[in-house]
């Protein structure tokens, strides 16, 4: 159950199908990029250091597809061709609180289709899951991007 | 190429109304070499910020133009900017981005050097049978010819035959100050460094961050996002709306290429500095606290930029190509600013600055999309550099008078002017320090064999 929501979650960046993949969050879903502070040391805290993108609610996320949608960002049109790879899943026994934690790497292959050029953005990934309505939902999406030398749009579709 | 070659590029007429630039400024290669050994390696570039190296024998590493350097508090406290190549076999002695080391150790035959440059061992010296010219050399690090700061900025020159770093800064210092002064002790660096490639020329990102002109154009989608936001829905962490017409704005150009667009904001309530007013501004004054709160982005030039839009940031460049640049961003704060204000900035420090935010990776389609187009051949000059020079006067206006500042230029205006007379500073410092390298070469021999290297 856990692999495969996060293999919907892949499919549904690939197939831009944004109110698909929206609809796997939460409504205060936390979706959490930290930047880095040296060579081995992700930051931590986001209330007190730097992350890429730090979201604490789904109209957050909303705001960032209507700019993709609104065809006036120019980072995002044309948006790259992307194939999401999702492995080395584990699930962490459940926690008191009735979560679930699912540690995966995933790996996005993005193909720029203005510039010709492909580049593979990969992190280590943390899906806090929690049920609601009957159903398994992010509830938290932590992203560690280990190549964070940034050539090309860093956004919730690209890595 | 020669001085009269490199005037030929900018067409800088202002009794005629003319101010353009030739594309080759932005894609030529052998003209990057140049700028990279006359403008980046020839004047005073920022190297980093104290506060990164508080301690004694902390250092960090950096490079000005191609030249790998570290930038080392000794065990007295003194800041110390020294070529990062061994001279044995010119190997960089310190390959980390920072930390604390009381010496430096070549990881190829283990020369050894402290946290001041000095050479500490040259392994195996006893048995190397050298000749006593070998001890004749000096074995230390080579130190840059010039490390200063300025309030907690640290600059470097390699070049020995430079102003002194405050009269370089000239009137910019009054920005620098602006962003220091907002805390009474101080700023510090929040962690998290983040660093991106743009595929542009390294002048269109100085360019780019004083040009209000692009504001609406290039980020129509954030500015409709800010438009929508509802401030009764818990969100006043947030920037909302944008307004071009009606508020007075305008710009400063100083000696040197350095200049600064300025702009009040809509709504100063959402400033994160606003959360901290009383204890600002009766400490700053009057003046001062309105000018903490407009948007000021400040440029010195090659390599250094302090943003405050909406808050503060430090934006380093470095060139890597005629059509590729390195940027990395620093977020500095107050010190003792409260635990609502450092909340706000974060977030709006991400939304805005970051290459995965919701503006700058914005920007960076559009440097790519200036590269590209400046290859065409066809059409070579630039006419974005003529918005504004009706408007354009020399020294001080009321705006410069506040601030007790005299600027080379002042434009101010209520209007959507998107002043473009800003860039012209940096074209024309541009211009003057590659024609001075190369007068100053051809009076040289090309070759130059130094008796203590």
């Amino acid at each position: 159950m856990a692999a495969e929501l996060l293999y919907r979650e892949a499919h549904f960046l690939d197939e831009r199908r944004w109110d698909d993949w929206l609809a796997l969050y939460h409504e205060q879903a936390e979706f959490w990029v930290p930047a880095w502070k040296d060579e081995d040391e992700a930051t931590s805290d986001p209330e007190n250091e730097i992350s890429l993108i730090y979201i604490s609610s789904r109209v957050q996320l909303e705001e960032r597809i209507s700019r993709v949608r609104s065809g006036r960002s120019a980072a995002s049109s044309p948006l790259p061709r992307t194939a999401h790879v999702v492995s080395n899943v584990m699930v962490e026994p459940d926690e008191p609180d009735g979560t679930l934690t699912v540690r995966s790497i995933a790996t996005a292959h993005n193909f720029d289709v203005k510039r010709r050029e492909q580049h593979v953005f990969f992190s280590r990934c943390e899906h806090r899951l929690q049920r609601d309505d009957g159903e398994w939902r992010i509830r938290q999406k932590k992203l560690v991007l280990l190549n964070d030398y940034i050539p090309m749009v860093v956004d919730f579709y690209s890595i | 190429m020669n001085p009269a070659e490199i005037d030929a590029l900018i067409d800088d007429r202002p009794e005629d109304g003319v101010f353009r630039v030739h594309a080759d400024v932005f894609r030529r290669q052998d003209l990057f070499e140049l700028e990279m050994k006359h403008i980046v390696e020839a004047t005073w570039v920022f190297v980093g910020l104290e506060c990164q190296i508080p301690e004694p024998h902390d250092f960090l590493t950096t490079r000005i133009g191609r030249q790998p350097v570290i930038v080392s508090r000794d065990g007295e406290g003194k800041i110390h900017c020294l070529l990062n190549a061994c001279r044995h076999r010119r190997a960089m002695v310190c390959e980390l981005m920072r930390g604390n080391r009381k010496a430096h150790v070549c990881p190829y035959h283990g020369w050894a050097y402290d946290s001041a440059g000095r050479n500490i061992s040259v392994n195996l010296k006893e048995e190397g049978g050298y000749t006593p010219a070998f001890d004749a050399l000096d074995h230390d690090l080579a130190p840059v010819a010039h490390v200063d700061s300025y309030r907690g900025f640290i600059f470097a020159s390699l070049n020995p035959d430079v102003a002194p770093l405050e009269e370089h800064l000239g009137g910019a210092t009054a920005f620098l100050d602006l962003g220091v002064d907002q805390g009474a002790d101080g700023f510090e660096l929040i962690p998290g460094t983040v660093t991106y490639v743009i595929n542009g020329n390294w002048k269109m990102q100085l360019e780019n961050s004083a040009d209000a002109y692009h504001f609406v154009p290039t980020h129509m989608s954030y500015v409709e996002i800010l438009g929508k936001r509802n401030p009764t829905e818990g969100r006043e962490t947030f920037q909302r709306g944008y307004k071009v017409r009606g508020l007075e704005r305008g710009s400063f150009t100083f000696a040197n290429g350095h200049n600064v667009m300025w702009s009040p904001v809509e709504d100063v309530t959402l400033r994160a500095l606003w959360l901290d007013r009383e204890e600002v501004l009766p400490r700053v004054g009057e003046t001062r606290f309105k000018w903490m709160l407009h948007t000021r982005n400040l440029q010195i030039f090659p390599n250094f930029q302090l943003i405050e839009a909406p808050v503060l940031q430090v934006r380093v460049n470095r060139p890597l190509a005629p059509d590729k640049t390195e940027i990395t961003t620093y977020c500095i704060a107050p010190k003792s600013e409260s635990r609502a204000a450092r909340l706000r900035r974060l977030r709006q420090y991400e939304e805005f600055h970051n290459p995965s935010g919701l503006a700058t990776p914005d920007d960076m389609a559009v440097f790519d999309a200036c590269q590209t187009g400046q290859q065409s051949q066809w059409v070579d000059w630039h006419q974005g550099y003529m918005r504004g020079l009706a408007e354009v006067q020399t020294g001080d206006n009321e705006f410069a008078r506040e601030l007790g500042i005299h600027p080379e230029t002042a434009v101010a205006t209520t209007e959507a002017l998107g002043d473009e007379t800003v860039f012209h500073s940096q074209h024309r410092e541009w211009r003057r320090l590659l024609m001075k390298g190369l007068r100053a070469e051809e009076n040289r021999p090309r070759l130059v064999h130094d008796a203590a290297q």
